[in-house]
C-alpha cells in the first residue's frame, strides 16, 4: 500500500516519538521533498536533527549553527494563529473579526468549546496533506503522546455533534474523511521493549484502526538492543551479581521485544526496528543511522524511479539485526546509512 | 554526589530530603508516566519512617502501587492506615539499601510512632460532585450540569478529577493530627493544569463581560454588553453552534453557587503558595522529559510558586566498575564483552548527565536537584517503595 502522504507520529510519553519523528523526515527527505510539522510547540524534532537553533540536551552540540537539510523543511501549527485563521476566514468584517479575538469573552467561550483550537490544527493538517499530494511531498508529525493524540484525532465528529449545521459542520466533514483516508493520513505508533509501553501501543492501535477508522503505517519498535550476551553466558554471570545484573541491563530488553513482535504480527501491525543507540548524544548522526532502518522500510520510492529503489534493504532490520551501530563504531554520516544495513 | 539514605534523615541537620519532607504540604507534579505516584508514595513512606504523621493522596495507581499500599481497586475516599510494622525485620531499614538484609540483628521497628495513612481518589469522580455540593438545590445542580457550556467547562477547566483533589486537600490539610500531607497530582501536559484550577475558575466567574453576559436579560443591554454580544451571536450565526443561550443559561443558574467555590478557590490558592507548602517536580531524563519539566518549573516561577525540587526518577544505575570485571572469574572473552555491556551503560550515563546539567543550569540555585536510580522491576512492595526511597540521591 502507498504511504499516506502524511504520518502523525505518536506514542506513550518517552518511548522517542521526537526521535522517531525526525528520523522518519530524514529518511523521507532522503527521495522526496519533505515537511517536519511541529504540534506542541517544542519543535523537539527540528531542534535534534539541528534544523533550528537551540538547546536539545541530548544532541551534545547545544550552540552550533542551524544546519538545512535539503529537501527537508519544518513548519509549526500553532492554536492561536489557527484561530485567529479561521475568525479571519469565516467572519467577512475586519473590524468585527478583530473585535472577536480580543474580546475576554470570547476567549473563555472559545477554550470552553472543546477542541476548537485541536480541530482546527487538524484542518490546518489537512491543507498540508493536500499541498503534499500535488508535489509529491511527504509531511511528518512530531505530535503529542497517544491520549493527547487520541483526544485530538476525536475532536472532528465530537464537534459535528455540537455544531449541527454551519461552517464548523462543513469542515468537521471534510477532517473526518481526511483522517479516514490512508492515502492521506496515517499513524506511526512508536513504542520501546517495555511491558506498558508495547500495551499501550496494541491498545492505541486497535482504538485508531478499530474505532476511529485510522490506518496506522508501522509501529516503530524504539530502542532494540541486539544481543550481546549467549544464553549460556547468561547463566554462568549468575555466579557474580552485579555482572550479571550488568548483563541484564544491556540485553534485558530482548524478551519485551520478541513480545513485541509476536503482538504486531498477530494484530498484523507492521513493526519496524529500530536499534538502541549506546551514544552519548542523541543528535543527526544518530537520527541518520535509524533513517537508514526506516527508509528501506517504509519509504516510496522516487516516482518514475521504482525498479531502481525497490531491492533497498529488504528485510534488513528484520529482528533488530540492523541494530549492529554500536559505540565502537560511530554511526556512518552517509546519506543512505550504508553503515547500518551492512549484512553481517 | 553522595546518597542520603532515610536511616541519616532522622540525625543530620541541612539534610536536603530532611528538609524537603519538613514541609506540612507536598505537591508532587509532573508528566505522566515518569512515576510519579510511587515517588509520591515513597516520599511519604520516609517522612512517615522519621516519626511524622503522614497522608498520601494518590491518583490512579498502578495495581502493584495499590497493593503495596494495601488499597483496593475501589477509590478509598477516606484515608487508611498502612501498616509500617510490616517493615519490621522484612528489610533492615536503619542500613544502606546495599546491605539490606545483611544483618538480622535490628528487628525493632525502625519508625519511630510516625504514621502513614493513604487515599486514593477517583479520577471519574469530578466536578459534579462539587456542584451537587453547593447548589442551592439539586433542580439547579441539574441544570447547571446539563448546561453544555458547564459540561465543557468541568472538562477543559477543571481535568478529570484536579477539583476534587484539591477538596480534599483541604479537608485532609485542617486535621490538627497530620504532619504532613503528600499529594499526588493527575498527570498534566502543562504544571498549571492541577495548581490553577481555582484561580482559573474564579477569573472566569469574575470576569465582567461572563457577568454582564449572563445578567443580561434581567437588567437590560449597556453597551458593552451590546458589543459582548454581538461578538458571540455572529461567531454562533458563522458557525452553526448555539453558544450565547449557553453562556447565558450557565452564568444564571452559578449565581447562587459563587459564594461557595470562590471561598474554596480562594483557600485552595493560598494553601498552594503558603511558606511550608513544597512543590516538586517529578521526571525522568529522557530529552523529552527533562525538556517538559523545564517547562514546568517555567510555569511554576511565572506564577509565582517557587519549586523546591525537581526529582528525576530512573535514572541509570552505577552496577559495576571496570576493575570489578577485570577481576571476576569468567573467561577473559566473558569479561570482555561485560567490559563492552559497561561502556555501552557509560554513554548512555554521559547522555544522561548531559540532561540533568541542562535542567540544573535551568534552575534556580535554592532548587534541590534529586535523582533516583532504576529500580530494575516495577516496586511492588511497601520495602520496594522504602528502598526506592534510600537511592534517592542529592546532585550537587
Amino acid at each position: 500500500m502507498d504511504l499516506a502522504r502524511l504520518l502523525l507520529v505518536t506514542g506513550k510519553g518517552g518511548t522517542g516519538k521526537s526521535t522517531v519523528a525526525g528520523a522518519m523526515a530524514l529518511a523521507l527527505a532522503r527521495r522526496h521533498p519533505t515537511t517536519l510539522v511541529d504540534l506542541d510547540q517544542q519543535m523537539r524534532a527540528a531542534r535534534m536533527i539541528g534544523l533550528i537553533p537551540g538547546v536539545e540536551p541530548d544532541r551534545g552540540e547545544s550552540d552550533s549553527e542551524p544546519t538545512a537539510v535539503p529537501n527537508l523543511e519544518t513548519a509549526s501549527v500553532r492554536p492561536s494563529a489557527e484561530l485567529a485563521a479561521f475568525i479571519d476566514r469565516i467572519v467577512p468584517i475586519k473590524a468585527l473579526a478583530r473585535r472577536m479575538l480580543q474580546s475576554r469573552t470570547f476567549g473563555y467561550v472559545s477554550a470552553a468549546l472543546p477542541g476548537l483550537d485541536a480541530f482546527l490544527m487538524l484542518e490546518r493538517l489537512r491543507v498540508h496533506a493536500e499541498r503534499a499530494a500535488e508535489q509529491d511531498r511527504y509531511v511528518v508529525v512530531d505530535a503529542p503522546a497517544t491520549g493527547s493524540a487520541l483526544e485530538l484525532l476525536a475532536v472532528p465528529s465530537a464537534l459535528k455533534r455540537i455544531a449541527p449545521l454551519g461552517t464548523l459542520n462543513r469542515l468537521a466533514t471534510g477532517v473526518e474523511e481526511f483522517i479516514a483516508d490512508a492515502s492521506r493520513f496515517a499513524v506511526i505508533l512508536t513504542l520501546t521493549p517495555q511491558e506498558f509501553a508495547i500495551r499501550e501501543a496494541m491498545e492505541t492501535s486497535d482504538v485508531l484502526r478499530g474505532r476511529m477508522g485510522v490506518s496506522v503505517a508501522a509501529a516503530a519498535l524504539n530502542r532494540v538492543p541486539y544481543r550481546l550476551f549467549e544464553r549460556a553466558e547468561l547463566a554462568a554471570l549468575e555466579a557474580d551479581p552485579a555482572c550479571a545484573r550488568l548483563a541484564r541491563w544491556r540485553d534485558g530488553a530482548e524478551g519485551q521485544a520478541a513480545r513485541a513482535r509476536r503482538l504486531a504480527l498477530r494484530a498484523g501491525l507492521e513493526l519496524v526496528e529500530l536499534p538502541m543507540l549506546f551514544r552519548p548524544t542523541l543528535g543527526r548522526p544518530e537520527l541518520e543511522t535509524l533513517a537508514a532502518a526506516l527508509e528501506g522500510r517504509l519509504v516510496p520510492a522516487r516516482p518514475g524511479r521504482a525498479a531502481a529503489q525497490a531491492p533497498v534493504a529488504a528485510g534488513a532490520t528484520k529482528h533488530g539485526r540492523a541494530a549492529r551501530a554500536h559505540a565502537s563504531s560511530p554511526p556512518s554520516r552517509d546519506r543512505h546509512g550504508a553503515a547500518a544495513r551492512k549484512p553481517h | 554526589m553522595s546518597p542520603t539514605h532515610l536511616s541519616t534523615i532522622a540525625s543530620s541537620r541541612g539534610d536536603p530530603l530532611r528538609e524537603l519532607l519538613a514541609c506540612r504540604l507536598l505537591i508532587c507534579l509532573g508528566p505522566g508516566g515518569v512515576g510519579k505516584t510511587t515517588v509520591s508514595a515513597a516520599l511519604a513512606l520516609a517522612a512517615a519512617l522519621s516519626g511524622r504523621q503522614v497522608d498520601v493522596m494518590t491518583v490512579d495507581p498502578a495495581p502493584r502501587l495499590l497493593d503495596a499500599l494495601g488499597l483496593d481497586s475501589a477509590a478509598a475516599s477516606t484515608p487508611r492506615a498502612v501498616s509500617l510494622d510490616r517493615l519490621a525485620g522484612a528489610a533492615n531499614l536503619g542500613e544502606p539499601a546495599g546491605r539490606a538484609g545483611a544483618a538480622g540483628a535490628r528487628r525493632r521497628p525502625a519508625h519511630s510512632a510516625g504514621r502513614l495513612r493513604a487515599l486514593r481518589l477517583d479520577p471519574k469522580d469530578t466536578f459534579d460532585a462539587l456542584v451537587a455540593r453547593h447548589a442551592p438545590s439539586p433542580a439547579a445542580a441539574d441544570a447547571i450540569m446539563q448546561n453544555r457550556i458547564y459540561r465543557n467547562l468541568s472538562q477543559a477547566l477543571a481535568g478529570v478529577g484536579n477539583y476534587m483533589a484539591i477538596e480534599r486537600l483541604l479537608e485532609l490539610a485542617d486535621e490538627p493530627a497530620t504532619d504532613l500531607v503528600v499529594l499526588d497530582t493527575p498527570p498534566a501536559r502543562e504544571a498549571l493544569d492541577f495548581l490553577d484550577a481555582p484561580r482559573r475558575l474564579l477569573e472566569l466567574l469574575n470576569s465582567r463581560a461572563v457577568t454582564l453576559l449572563g445578567g443580561g436579560m434581567r437588567r437590560g443591554l449597556s453597551v458593552v454588553d451590546f458589543a459582548a454580544r454581538a461578538v458571540l451571536a455572529a461567531f454562533d450565526r458563522l458557525t452553526g453552534l448555539r453558544l450565547l443561550t449557553d453562556v447565558q443559561a450557565f452564568v444564571q443558574n452559578f449565581d447562587g453557587m459563587y459564594a461557595g467555590f470562590a471561598e474554596r478557590a480562594a483557600r485552595a490558592q493560598r494553601l498552594m503558595t503558603a511558606k511550608d507548602t513544597a512543590v516538586v517536580v517529578i521526571a525522568t531524563a529522557e530529552a523529552e522529559r527533562i525538556g517538559q519539566a523545564q517547562d514546568f518549573l517555567a510555569a511554576l516561577r511565572k506564577s509565582g510558586i517557587e519549586p523546591r525540587a525537581a526529582i528525576v526518577n530512573r535514572t541509570l544505575p552505577a552496577i559495576v566498575s571496570s576493575a570489578e570485571i577485570a577481576r571476576a572469574q569468567f573467561s577473559s572473552a566473558l569479561r570482555r564483552k561485560l567490559a563492552l555491556a559497561a561502556a555501552d551503560l557509560d554513554a548512555l550515563g554521559r547522555r544522561e548527565r548531559a540532561a540533568l546539567e541542562t535542567l540544573r543550569a535551568s534552575s534556580p540555585a535554592t532548587m534541590r536537584l534529586f535523582t533516583i536510580a532504576d529500580f530494575e522491576r516495577e516496586p511492588a512492595a511497601l520495602r520496594d517503595l522504602v528502598r526506592l526511597g534510600q537511592t534517592l540521591t542529592v546532585l550537587e
